[in-house]
Formats: C-alpha cells, sequence, structure tokens
C-alpha cells in the first residue's frame, strides 16, 4: 500500500519536474546590429529604427513595443528591410529620457524569441 | 502568463520527444533491414522482428503524438505572446507545414506498422516502410536551425539532416538491441539472436560515430567559429556537455563491442549476457540526454550571431572558483525594497540583495548536497559504528523545509501574501511550491527504498528522478538574464545537469548489476554516482550569481 503511495507521488514528481522550468523562453532570433548605436535618437524626432537579424523573420507573427518610464507599453508599426533579417521599426517622437524597444518575434525555425534593447534620449546628441 | 511559460516549456520539450521518437523510427527501419534482414531469406525470428515492429509504431505514434502537440503548442505559444492568433500567416510558416509533412508521414508508418503487427513478413509493407523513411528524414530539414540561416543555408541544411540521421540510427538500434535482450527472455530464437545481433550491429554504430563527428565538426566550426564561442556562449557550453556526454555513451559502446568481439573469437558469452544489457540501458540514458540536448541547442543562438556578448573563459572559470559560502542572507525587507528595480524594463536597477538571497539559497542547498554526497559515498565503506550514513536522503527532506521558507519571500511564511492566494495565484511560486513537496517525496522515498529490502522496485525511480532531472537542468534557460548572465548562469547548470546524468547512469549501474560476476562493478558505478552528486553540491556552495 505505501509502495503504491510512493509509486503515485513518483508519477506526481515527474509532473512536478516538468513544471519546475515552466518559465523557459525559447531564445534564437537575436539582434546582431542595431542602427540606434550609429545613429542615437534625436529629442523630439521621429525616427526609423533598423535592426539586423541573425535569422529571417516572420513579420505577422511578430510585435514590437516602445516602453516609456514607469513600464508604459506603446505597440510599433514594424516592416521588413532591404537586407535579409532586416526589420524597421517606426519610433515616435520621444521627449528627454529612458526608453525601450521590446520585441517578440517569431524566427524562420519556428522560434519565438523577446528580448529588450534599453536605450536613451538626450539632449546634446 | 503562467499558461504562457508552461506553453514555451512544453514546446521546447517536446523537441526533445521528437527527436527521440524520429530516432526510434528511423533506428527501428534500419534495425529491421540491417540487423534482422527482415527482406532477405536468413530474416530474424517472428518473434525478434515482432519486438522490432512494436518499437517502430511506438516510436511513429510517439512522433505523430509530438509534432501534432507541438504544432498546437507553438499556436498557444504565439497567440498567448502576441495577444491574438493570425491563424493564416502561422498556417504559411515553413515550420507549420514541414511539421503537418512529417505528421503525415508519422501517421503513414503508424499505419504500416500496425499492418506489420498482424503480419510482420509482408514484403511490400516492409518495402513501403523503407521508401518511407525517405521523405522523413529529408523533411527534417525544414525543422532545423539551418532553414533561418542566410549563408550556406542549403549546406547547413543537409549536415544537420545527416548528423541527426547518425544520431537516429544509434539511438534507435541501442533501444532496438534492449528490446531483443528483452524478447529473448521468452523467445529462445530471439535469444540465441543476442550475440549475432551485438556484433552486426558493431560496423552500423561505428558508421554512425564516424558520420556522427565528420557532420558535427562541420556544423561546430559554422555555428561556434572559435574557441571563445566554444566556452564562452550557451551554444558552445551545450556542445561541449553534449560531447562529453557522447564520449560517455562511447565508452558504453566499446565494452559492448569488445564482449561482441570476445564472443566472436572464443564462443565466451558471460559479459555478453551479464553486463552487456546494463551498459546498453546506461548507455541509453546517456543518449536520451544528447538527444534533449541536441534540442536545447536549437533554441540558442549560434555563437557566432553573439560575439559581442561571449563570456571570457576566465569569466566562466571563476564561476567554479572556490569561494567562502554565502551563510548569511540579506534580510527580507533589503529584498523586497530592491524588487521593484530589479524586474523594471526602463530604469533597471541591478539588485544586489536579490544577488545575495539566491548566492545564500544555492550556497546553503549546496552545503546540504555535499554533505549527502560525503555521506553517501562514506556508506559504501560499511565501516563500524557509520551504519547510519545510509540514511542520507534525509537531506533532501531538509533541503525542502530550508526551500519552503526561502524561495519566495513574499508569500507565506515570511511575506504577507497568504499560502493558498500565492500557491494558485502565480505561477513562479506554484512551480516553487511544487519543488519543495518534491523534495519530501524523494526523501521519504529513497530513504524508504534503502532501508526496506522489499520495496526493490521503489529503488529505480531515484535514477530515473535524477536522470529527467539531469536533462531538466542541461535544457533550462534562464530567460530573464541578458544572454551573457544568462550563459554564466548556465554554465554551471549544464555542468550539474552533465553531473546528474552520470549519478543516474551510475546508480542505474549499480541496481542492475547485482550479480556475483558483476556486483563490484555495480558498486564502482554507483560510487561514481554518489561522487557526483558530492561535485553537483560543491558547484552549488561556490554558486555566485551575476548581478543584474
Amino acid at each position: 500500500m505505501i509502495q503504491l503511495l510512493f509509486t503515485r507521488l513518483g508519477q506526481f514528481l515527474l509532473l512536478g519536474l516538468l513544471l519546475i522550468i515552466a518559465t523557459e523562453v525559447s531564445a534564437h532570433a537575436v539582434v546582431t546590429e542595431s542602427s540606434l548605436k550609429q545613429h542615437p535618437i534625436e529629442i523630439n524626432h521621429p525616427t526609423e529604427v533598423a535592426l539586423h537579424f541573425n535569422a529571417g523573420v516572420e513579420l505577422a507573427l511578430s510585435k514590437v513595443f516602445l516602453v516609456s518610464k514607469g513600464d508604459v507599453f506603446h505597440p510599433l508599426e514594424i516592416a521588413k528591410g532591404k537586407k535579409p533579417g532586416q526589420v524597421l521599426i517606426q519610433i515616435p517622437a520621444l521627449e528627454e529620457g529612458d526608453y525601450a524597444i521590446k520585441y517578440k518575434v517569431f524566427a524562420a525555425d519556428g522560434h519565438l524569441t523577446e528580448d529588450v534593447i534599453r536605450f536613451k534620449v538626450s539632449a546634446g546628441r | 502568463m503562467y499558461m504562457q511559460g508552461l506553453a514555451n516549456f512544453i514546446d521546447d520539450f517536446l523537441g526533445g520527444l521528437m527527436l527521440i521518437s524520429y530516432a526510434l523510427v528511423v533506428g527501428s527501419v534500419l534495425w529491421s533491414f540491417v540487423i534482422l534482414r527482415v527482406t532477405k531469406a536468413d530474416r530474424a525470428s517472428d518473434g525478434a522482428v515482432l519486438s522490432s515492429v512494436k518499437l517502430l509504431h511506438l516510436g511513429a505514434v510517439s512522433l505523430a503524438a509530438s509534432v501534432a502537440t507541438k504544432l498546437v503548442i507553438k499556436g498557444a505559444v504565439l497567440a498567448s505572446t502576441l495577444g491574438e492568433l493570425p491563424i493564416g500567416a502561422y498556417a504559411g510558416t515553413v515550420q507549420f507545414r514541414a511539421g503537418l509533412l512529417r505528421l503525415f508521414l508519422a501517421l503513414g508508418f503508424v499505419g504500416l506498422a500496425g499492418q506489420l503487427k498482424k503480419q510482420s513478413g509482408t514484403l511490400c509493407c516492409w518495402n513501403a516502410v523503407g521508401w518511407l523513411t525517405v521523405p522523413l528524414v529529408v523533411s527534417g530539414a525544414w525543422l532545423v536551425h539551418a532553414v533561418g540561416r542566410f549563408e550556406n543555408r542549403e549546406l547547413l541544411m543537409f549536415t544537420t539532416v545527416v548528423h541527426q540521421l547518425a544520431a537516429a540510427v544509434w539511438f534507435g538500434c541501442v533501444v532496438q538491441l534492449l528490446m531483443l535482450w528483452h524478447t529473448g527472455r521468452k523467445d529462445a530464437a530471439a535469444k540465441a539472436l543476442w550475440p549475432l545481433a551485438i556484433t552486426r550491429f558493431a560496423w552500423l554504430g561505428l558508421s554512425s560515430v564516424v558520420l556522427l563527428v565528420a557532420t558535427g565538426l562541420f556544423l561546430a566550426w559554422t555555428y561556434i567559429g572559435s574557441w571563445d564561442g566554444l566556452f564562452g556562449t550557451g551554444y558552445g557550453s551545450l556542445v561541449v556537455t553534449k560531447n562529453w556526454l557522447f564520449l560517455v555513451a562511447l565508452g558504453f559502446a566499446y565494452l559492448n563491442n569488445r564482449a561482441g568481439k570476445r564472443w566472436r573469437e572464443t564462443g565466451e558469452q558471460d559479459s555478453l549476457t551479464k553486463k552487456v544489457p546494463f551498459y546498453i540501458e546506461a548507455e541509453t540514458f546517456v543518449l536520451v540526454g544528447v538527444l534533449f540536448i541536441a534540442a536545447t541547442l536549437s533554441s540558442q543562438p549560434p555563437s557566432v550571431d553573439i560575439a559581442d556578448r561571449t563570456a571570457k573563459v576566465a569569466e566562466v572559470v571563476d564561476m567554479f572558483l572556490p569561494s567562502m559560502p554565502r551563510v548569511t542572507s540579506p534580510t527580507h525587507e533589503a529584498l523586497l525594497a530592491g524588487e521593484a528595480g530589479r524586474v523594471a524594463v526602463v530604469n533597471k536597477i541591478p539588485s544586489v540583495a536579490a544577488k545575495e538571497w539566491s548566492d545564500y539559497n544555492h550556497n546553503v542547498s549546496g552545503l546540504i548536497l555535499a554533505s549527502m554526497g560525503l555521506l553517501a559515498m562514506l556508506s559504501y565503506f560499511h565501516l563500524a559504528g557509520l551504519g547510519w550514513t545510509r540514511y542520507w536522503p534525509t537531506g533532501f527532506i531538509l533541503m525542502g523545509i530550508f526551500l519552503f521558507f526561502r524561495s519566495d519571500a513574499e508569500t507565506w511564511p515570511l511575506g504577507p501574501i497568504g499560502f493558498w492566494e500565492s500557491t494558485f495565484g502565480n505561477g513562479e511560486v506554484f512551480q516553487h511550491r511544487i519543488a519543495t513537496l518534491m523534495l519530501f517525496v524523494l526523501g521519504g522515498m529513497e530513504l524508504k527504498a534503502r532501508s526496506n529490502p522489499e520495496a526493490r522496485g521503489l529503488r529505480f525511480v531515484f535514477p530515473v528522478l535524477c536522470a529527467f532531472g539531469g536533462i531538466l537542468l542541461l535544457t533550462h534557460a534562464h530567460a530573464e538574464f541578458e544572454l551573457k548572465s544568462e550563459f554564466l548562469i548556465q554554465t554551471t547548470h549544464t555542468t550539474m545537469g552533465l553531473l546528474a546524468m552520470v549519478l543516474a547512469s551510475g546508480r542505474w549501474l549499480e541496481l542492475r548489476m547485482v550479480t556475483p560476476e558483476s556486483y563490484r562493478e555495480g558498486q564502482i558505478a554507483g560510487f561514481i554516482g554518489t561522487a557526483a552528486m558530492f561535485l553537483i553540491g560543491v558547484i552549488m556552495v561556490f554558486y555566485r550569481e551575476p548581478l543584474i
């Protein structure tokens, strides 16, 4: 009886182990180059940011957000660039401060990737 | 959010399961044609062929189920992450189409294997099985890493498919060997085939290994490209770990091959019947780990793409260097005060308290685990007055109590959020509660197994859980961290995963090799296993989380 109980608990344990790492997120498509490095965003100036991914990206299954102070999310328009793996993002005019681009992209190899690119908009640039 | 996390995990886990199922199907086909010679006049006995067909059927059902579930789960992950599911766009992806094709092919195998189970000698069915294997293998090209690449796409797709095929032949045939061994217990003809099958498999296994190494080297060169990439990225470290496990599996294969050779030369069967079956069981454990790592590799960015986020070898070494374990914890208030800044997307502020809280949890757990490993090793020497050391699994219960209080600072008993509210209202807390419960159960179960000679079946639960835990550690990612920090943490976890696989294989061999001829080797394997547990504890004692 006790052995049966332990066997059942063992089965439960296996299920539990499955749940343990349930917060894992696949990560394959990564940004290999960003235009933010060469062309920082100027104050109150709408900008097109180009991100280059290491794999093809399915735009219809991808979303990009602008995150501003207080972690407020605004969806952004995205389009395919001329080069393979290039995604163009339209950033609206921004005031001085800290921001982030949060992207969720579906790569051609079937992996969904979420990541954040932080950037600063400041005077004197 | 919790469902999304669960779906993400199941999606990745299914990748490993798909690879295993695929290997079972492809390996079974090769086994049937080459080892059992099902289309030749000197074909193996009906019993042996039927057992092979059963495994082929199981592999095909498992492949169809895992592919279908993966397609649904992937849709669920997309819907959960994006807030909607553009079905047309999803159905138009290469992944969906290739997955659907593989599903239909797997269903074809299910049907054919079903027919062969009724009449295993039907030649046209075997021919159909042989031909159906070709598109099954080829369709894999659109389901691998390479399909999303921009350079050398076709060459990489081809090489990966050959690499997968070689792995499938090795793994599938090894499982078939096990199946034949079990069939031989009841079927005299299958028993007679056993030594012959071992020797026939030798050249097939060797060819697979040569192909694996050749294609593996090319893929590693292309995706990793440098020593820094090999030792300083998640992709590289998984390849290193995979190769260590590969060498262990190769060691077992060598022992099997040596026993087969001895049988051919002298007719001596002792090793073949009293040791080899258990070596093959352990080899299967290890190869399952290898296949799960292979599946995890596809969700890691290749090292060549993240050259600017590669850790230096010195930073990796630093993660393992001995240092004083943290035995004092930051206060509960200090931890909570830093949480808002730590989890923020904008204006993120690293929390020293969170890092120290985590270090303390790992280090104290490591001290408990290392002590357990030490006691377990001592128990092998049967020293006078140290009989109590066999109760070392009590340490699991101790760890359970520790984690119950430490894993979630914001919830009961330390924090203001109630037990039930936190357990069922927060996915992460729920997982920690399950982990705590598991430690209690594991401790109770292993104590019972070691102290009660009647509980023989129960003893096998521990190595199976260890292997499973090892696979989870090998496939676990810390997505909330930056890539480089994630890797530095991952490097300790993959090492622990590797050691957990050693622990599982060692304990399994110890439990299986109980005959007078193999007892000593079994004891050595068990001791090596407990030494691996001790080393896992030591790694945790020195664990230092990067400040994020």
